[in-house]
């Protein structure tokens, strides 16, 4: 008789246990148990946080719609009180042509009715290139050439990046047969795109942009960015002059 | 004589041809391999062979020139530069709408090399007709994965309820009937009768009490353990998996394609915030490819929708856009301060030791945990769990930190400092590094203000 008892009460202190944690099913979308939500949830404005549910109310007026966010229109961030920098930083005067709305989904910013690819071919670097700052800005380049352009366009710039080899991509060009473009065609190309390639103006700003115009000459040209001991810019023979480049 | 004349005259005419034919065909060989080399520098980076892409797909464009109607030898003109073609031929003007963006200007491609060009085109297979022959078997869907594996975890715990009730039933049952059995066999009916549960089960639970204490001893130490562990679960988030509105597979992009993490989650050298790339960032990459003919085509259908693109004909963009919600995965409380910046810039922190390798992440992103961060080649072993604070602490207690290399003023300047402090430095420098814990990174208020 006590066996029996035993087991019976085994059984049920088992059957209660289950029940208990198997009642603890959570939902995927959420990250769990929090002690103090206040501590946990933002009153002040964070990104990527959902504002209709704080302190667990559902305000559906605040929803989420969109979770990575453009900056708004005609705001500028903050380039510190350096007014060299911040004259660099300074919104760019070249504007889209009016096709680029449909064609790289351009929308609310000021496009113009002329060719200001073609008016670009003017514009210089504006970050000149000397003896002291060039390994300097070259070296960022390569930076930031690695983190947002090798993917396609190469290490080496020839338009056989991972994307191209891989198969995923095609009808990237080679850097050395695109030695006609000025400086500022090759600014506004990044900044607005050209052809297949997006504007990468939300990814990278005015000084990070010309810097790149930098490095990607290196690729046209082996002596760019060399300065001998006079500083003086090391030139190559066959094209000096279309590098546009001055100590 | 005769029949062997004309047998040899036969015989030297098949020989003819078979060396006029080698040698034609070598001649068709170097002309496709000119069109190639012709196409890829002047044409591929607009073009493609069966793809439309800045410029629509060439394959057979001479015939569709010619059953549309166009000019005799007006796409030669129109290569050479489309303007003039434009001009003169109604059928280019059309062509010219295609897209608003003008087609550069070859004069200098003669007739003989752009039909070596589109010779070449019209010789190559058509790469979408052989993937979805391939890829039809092969499908990989992380969203549906992902799925199943929820409904499979809910039916589990259906069962164990199913089990738990049935269970009570059993001993609820057994109980009554060894109830009203030991009532019936009983020799002394009265005394037995007026007992109620309670009493029966105290008197049992009396007569059995050793038994019992244990019992109750196992189950009140059971349900504090249990108790304790589920406190230490909250604010534990190794292993959260939440659903996200596209199937994004991070081994596509970051492995197979060699993608800088970087270059989506571009704001993590810059802000507290890595960033979520907007959708015209997965244009840059996605106006070309639409994944036609594979499983995941719909997934980039959602991109296109949400961007406003319009991939038929020339493609364009709409403006009319309908934003992604991505779900936040690495949830933090509002109460720690964490800035992507200072780890990855200043601390020069690789990715992979917090979010793991994504460059084999199939499925859909999920806190990793600590187990799965320490198999990775690379990374500092810790023993905490991933995003805790225990975690976050031991990390800043072994992590050295590369002060004195003039790359951030704040360090350059405790460097400074302690160059002076020579016994501090070296009671630092015991363990062979300065840590981040040495510096402060211990301080309650570097994170929690």
């Amino acid at each position: 008789m006590k066996k029996t008892f035993l087991t019976v009460f085994g059984f049920s202190a088992i059957a209660f246990t289950l029940m208990f944690t198997s009642s603890c099913t959570s939902n995927p979308d959420s990250s769990g148990y929090e002690y103090m939500p206040d501590m946990y949830r933002s009153p002040a404005i964070e990104a990527y946080v959902d504002y209709a549910e704080i302190r667990g109310k559902e305000v559906t007026a605040l929803k989420s719609l969109l979770s990575a966010k453009t900056p708004p229109r005609n705001t500028i961030p903050f380039y510190g009180t350096d007014s060299t920098e911040v004259k660099l930083m300074m919104p760019n005067l070249r504007k889209a042509n009016v096709s680029f709305k449909e064609t790289h989904g351009l929308f609310g910013i000021d496009l113009s009715l002329l060719d200001e690819y073609a008016l670009a071919i003017n514009d210089k670097n504006a970050i000149p290139l000397t003896a002291k700052n060039s390994e300097f800005i070259l070296k960022n380049g390569k930076e930031l050439f690695t983190a947002m352009c090798q993917h396609c366009h190469g290490e080496k710039g020839d338009g056989n990046g991972p994307m191209v080899t891989s198969g995923a991509y095609a009808g990237v060009p080679n850097y050395a047969n695109l030695t006609a473009l000025s400086d500022g065609q090759i600014f506004y190309s990044i900044y607005y795109g050209k052809g297949m390639m997006g504007a990468h103006n939300s990814l990278l700003n005015k000084k990070e942009i010309w810097t790149l115009v930098h490095y990607v000459r290196q690729f046209q040209d082996a002596n760019y960015g060399k300065f001998d001991e006079n500083g003086m810019a090391v030139l190559t023979a066959a094209n000096s002059d279309t590098t546009g480049l001055k100590p | 004589m005769k029949i062997s004349n004309i047998q040899m005259l036969n015989g030297l005419r098949k020989l003819v041809s078979t060396v006029l034919m080698i040698c034609l065909s070598l001649l068709n060989f170097n002309a496709l391999s000119q069109g190639e080399a012709l196409f890829k520098s002047k044409c591929a980076t607009c073009h493609q062979t069966h793809k439309n892409g800045t410029g629509p797909k060439l394959y057979q464009v001479r015939d569709k020139w010619a059953s549309g109607g166009a000019k005799e030898g007006s796409i030669y003109q129109w290569v050479n530069n489309w303007q003039t073609a434009a001009a003169s031929d109604p059928y280019a003007a059309e062509v010219s709408k295609w897209s608003p963006t003008a087609m550069s200007a070859f004069p200098d491609l003669k007739k003989e090399e752009i039909d070596a060009i589109l010779d070449w085109v019209d010789a190559q297979p058509d790469p979408a007709a052989a993937s979805a022959t391939a890829g039809a078997g092969g499908a990989t869907d992380g969203s549906a994965g992902v799925m199943s594996e929820e409904s499979e975890e809910d039916s589990v715990a259906w069962i164990w309820i199913v089990m738990g009730v049935i269970f009570i039933v059993i001993i609820m049952a057994v109980g009554g009937v060894r109830r009203q059995l030991s009532i019936a066999t009983s020799e002394d009916p009265t005394s037995q009768e007026k007992l109620t549960y309670t009493e029966e089960f105290r008197a049992w639970a009396w007569k059995n009490k050793i038994y019992v204490g244990i019992t109750t001893l196992v189950l009140v130490i059971s349900l504090i353990v249990g108790f304790f562990q589920t406190l230490a679960t909250v604010g534990v988030v190794e292993g959260y998996q939440p659903s996200q509105p596209i199937a994004f597979p991070h081994d596509a992009h970051a492995g197979i394609n060699g993608i800088d993490c970087k270059y989506c989650h571009n704001s993590v050298t810059k802000s507290k915030s890595a960033g979520i790339p907007t959708v015209n960032v997965c244009m840059n990459c996605h106006k070309q490819i639409n994944g036609e003919g594979k499983p995941f085509a719909g997934e980039i259908q959602k991109i296109y929708k949400a961007a406003g693109w319009d991939p038929s004909g020339a493609g364009k963009y709409t403006g009319k856009v309908s934003p992604i919600v991505w779900n936040k995965v690495h949830v933090l409380p509002d109460h720690v301060y964490f800035n992507h910046s200072q780890h990855v810039v200043v601390g020069g922190i690789d990715c992979k030791q917090c979010h793991g390798d994504m460059t084999t992440m199939k499925e859909a992103v999920k806190v990793q945990p600590i187990e799965e961060l320490n198999k990775i080649e690379g990374n500092i072993k810790l023993t905490k769990p991933t995003l805790t604070m225990g975690w976050c602490i031991e990390c800043h207690g072994v992590k050295e930190v590369a002060i004195g290399n003039g790359k951030n003023a704040y360090y350059d300047e405790i460097h400074r400092r302690l160059k002076k402090d020579k016994a501090l430095y070296r009671k630092y420098l015991q363990d062979g590094k300065i840590t981040v814990n040495e510096l402060g990174g211990w301080e309650c208020a570097k994170c929690h203000y």
